[in-house]
């Protein structure tokens, strides 16, 4: 398994690369942690890449490059990746530049390198659609943006799963709350949750909304083979039903001190562009991490 | 749905939403094609005028490459019949293009020879360490260098020594916030200001020069334009430093220890070497060119000189100038100087200057005074939006159709398109310093408002009290 991790600045993308490494360390996955800076118009395009070329004859770093380090010190400190000497200061030893908007950064010194790292230039939707795309991730985690339509464009144009890290306090303990349905992607959501329990040892509810009290039959089939399923994997758990609205009872069930996983809707595009899905719903009115399967 | 997979239909909606803008301006361009054509545009000049829209709103929306847009431009000039293949591929090619991609060239062979530790030195031994006088020298370096050797040339030079001196003063962001914001604003606007100065300031300069002698407007010289704009840059530039200095004022006064640390760090460089004397030599060469020989060469040929020294004398490897260089920029310079002729040609440039005209007349009585506005102001606000460059490209054939003074007019243009202190995207050096990480957008407008509105009435004075005396 892939996993990336995109980051944006040391204030405030700690959480999302300690719940991201931790999300990772579970599945045993490879990592790339990316750095999306800003976009660069093509009118400047040469221009700053010529200025940022000659920053490293002055041994500066260009923008990002300083975030990526930070990163690298930050698993080393926490034993994500295996460190010699946390006090080793780093030096990029080599920025290569792929593409325009594309460098893969080599941060050496006496770290061992197993994370990879790369910065890019340019809007973030598409920036990590093309890196997903490229390195064929299965998981893409990012904390919570404010602009508008960023989870949707994230869950709508990202060929991969998507965890989008909302509110999350190292200190709280979490519980799991998993979306129980007939939908085809739940029983993969179901084994992704389970991975992540098991990791986290988290208490886990496996739930099911209908609309009606009068439950569907593949829903109840549903239910029950999550049920089986989380306790043959061992996993400390309850199963309910309940019927309301989806989006509302979801959240107000996974308050703040849950990690949601869904699977994503295997709706066609276009409904989802226009008219949304329960997946994107939730994962924009929670106020929770949450992990959409696809 | 209509048989394509999900997969397929979800990438057509990412494409229709990235390229919205695209979408839009095509749509537009057919709604404008179809409707009557005024009775005083001639049928070409209303088909230039749709190239004109749909080119705006491209660059505007950066939605497609440049050179895409480029290529569309030229494609769209013959199909809609406004010229012949071969008109067109004519009018694309020009001094001016030649300058743009020499200038392009020369900055590249420039900014590879180390001598921004050099300027950084001299600058430090005549600013020494307190704050403001750094700030002062800044600007003024930023500006004079700028008038030759291009805006972003110098940006890319100055932007280290200012980040050495922001690094040397602390490491901890917040307490730098104002000093980084005021030393590369100083970067920034003291090299849009100096861009005016001569001819290679920038290449909407030329651009300008191209369309006033390819209009038969008259001719103006590298010294001639000197004369007109250099007083201009030299009285701005202590104006600039009180704006910025009273609007991002830094807590640090004296930087003692940055200034130390940075002459270690630059003297380790050691004496010039022998490249980087030929450089200079050859830089100098190329400016004694643009000042003597350019009636007789043009301005383009003799930077393309000057590239040929550098990459003969072995100062520039030609795997450094074509990786460094925008040629994007300059294949969308040549077909939006050819769109601009086009514009001259058609009578679409006169038909919108005296729609400007007649529509402002309702508003202030005086033509003159209109005009110039006119000029002016729309020039200062698109080179916000667009890039300096292309807003002389497009708006040069209209503003020269005026009526007035063409020259004035012309060169007020031009100057005004160097305001661009607003925003991010209004010139690659302004993109430069905010790829150091170091300054927000709204930092642009902080400043950027006044110095716009003093750079407006600066020209004013200068154009209505001190042109009026050289002709």
């Amino acid at each position: 398994m892939k996993i990336l991790i995109a980051i944006g600045s040391k204030d405030y993308s700690e959480p999302t690369l300690q719940l991201g490494m931790r999300v990772a360390k579970a599945f045993n996955a490879a990592v790339t942690i990316v750095y999306v800076g800003d976009r660069i118009s093509a009118f400047s395009t040469s221009e700053v890449l010529m200025a940022q070329e000659n920053l490293e004859n002055w041994e500066l770093d260009r923008q990002g490059v300083d975030v990526l380090e930070w990163a690298h010190k930050y698993l080393a400190e926490h034993d994500y990746i295996k460190s010699n000497n946390n006090n080793e200061e780093f030096t990029v030893e080599k920025l290569i530049q792929t593409d325009d908007d594309r460098c893969e950064v080599y941060l050496e010194g006496k770290h061992t390198q197993e994370v990879g790292f790369i910065l890019r230039n340019g809007d973030i939707i598409q920036q990590l659609r093309d890196e997903v795309k490229r390195g064929e991730f299965d998981v893409t985690i990012i904390g919570a943006s404010k602009k508008r339509r960023m989870i949707h464009d994230l869950i709508q144009y990202i060929d991969s799963s998507i965890f989008v890290v909302k509110n999350y306090d190292r200190n709280k303990q979490y519980k799991m709350l998993l979306a129980v349905n007939a939908a085809p992607n739940t029983k993969k959501a179901v084994k992704y949750g389970v991975r992540v329990a098991q990791a986290f040892d988290l208490d886990t509810t496996a739930l099911t909304i209908s609309n009606s009290s009068d439950f569907r039959d593949d829903y109840k089939s549903a239910s029950l083979w999550a049920d089986k399923f989380l306790r043959r994997s061992g996993i400390k758990h309850e199963t309910l039903l309940k019927h309301g609205k989806f989006i509302e009872t979801m959240n107000t069930i996974a308050g703040n001190n849950h990690l949601i996983i869904m699977g994503a809707s295997t709706k066609s595009p276009l409904a989802k562009f226009f008219k949304g899905s329960k997946p994107l719903n939730v994962s924009e009115k929670c106020n929770c991490p949450a992990l959409i399967v696809k | 749905m209509l048989g394509f997979s999900n997969q397929a239909l979800s990438n057509i909606l990412y494409w229709v939403t990235r390229k919205r803008w695209l979408i839009f301006a095509f749509a537009i361009s057919l709604f404008l094609f179809y409707i009557p054509n005024p009775e005083t545009l001639s049928p070409e000049g209303h088909r230039t005028l749709i190239i004109v829209v749909i080119t705006m709103i491209l660059i505007i929306g950066e939605v497609i490459p440049l050179p895409a847009v480029a290529i569309l431009i030229l494609i769209l000039e013959v199909i809609l019949g406004i010229d012949t293949p071969n008109g067109v591929a004519s009018s694309f090619m020009s001094d001016a293009v030649f300058f743009i991609m020499g200038s392009l060239m020369l900055a590249v062979a420039i900014v590879s020879q180390g001598l921004d530790k050099r300027l950084a030195l001299g600058i430090i031994k005549m600013t020494g360490n307190k704050t403001w006088r750094i700030v002062f020298g800044f600007v003024a370096i930023s500006a004079i260098l700028s008038s030759f050797i291009g805006e972003h040339t110098v940006a890319a030079m100055m932007l280290p020594v200012a980040l050495i001196l922001i690094r040397n003063t602390s490491e901890d962001k917040a307490i730098v916030q104002n000093l980084s914001t005021l030393l590369l604003f100083s970067i920034a606007y003291g090299c849009a200001m100096g861009s005016i100065g001569t001819p290679s300031g920038g290449g909407r300069n030329v651009i300008m020069m191209e369309y006033i002698s390819e209009f038969g407007l008259g001719n103006i010289s590298y010294l001639d334009w000197i004369k007109y704009a250099y007083p201009m840059l030299l009285i701005e530039i202590p104006i600039a430093v009180l704006v910025l200095w009273f609007t991002f004022r830094p807590k640090q006064k004296i930087l003692d220890s940055a200034v130390r640390k940075l002459k270690v760090n630059v003297t380790k460089a050691g004496k010039m070497t022998g490249k980087q004397i030929l450089a200079i030599l050859i830089f100098v060469a190329v400016f004694l060119g643009w000042v003597f020989l350019s009636p007789y060469l043009g301005l383009g040929i003799v930077a393309l000189i000057g590239v040929f020294l550098y990459l003969s004398f072995g100062l520039i490897e030609w795997k450094d100038i074509n990786r460094n260089t925008n040629w994007g920029v300059i294949i969308l310079f040549g077909a939006a100087i050819s769109l601009g002729i086009q514009m001259k040609e058609t009578g679409a440039a006169e038909w919108i200057a005296n729609q400007a005209i007649s529509g402002m007349q309702f508003i202030v009585a005086d033509v003159g005074f209109l005009r110039w506005f006119i000029s002016v102001f729309l020039t200062g606000i698109l080179t916000n939006l667009l890039s300096n460059a292309a807003t002389v490209a497009v708006l040069g054939p209209v503003v020269l159709n005026m009526g007035g003074d063409p020259i004035i007019l012309g060169l007020a243009t031009s100057i005004a398109s160097a305001f661009a202190y607003l925003t991010i995207v209004a010139s690659p050096t302004c993109m430069i310093i905010h790829s150091s990480g170091l300054v927000k957008s709204s930092d642009y407008l902080k400043a950027g408002w006044k110095l716009f509105i003093m750079s407006v009435a600066i020209l004013f004075l200068i154009s209505h009290f001190y042109w009026p005396l050289l002709s």
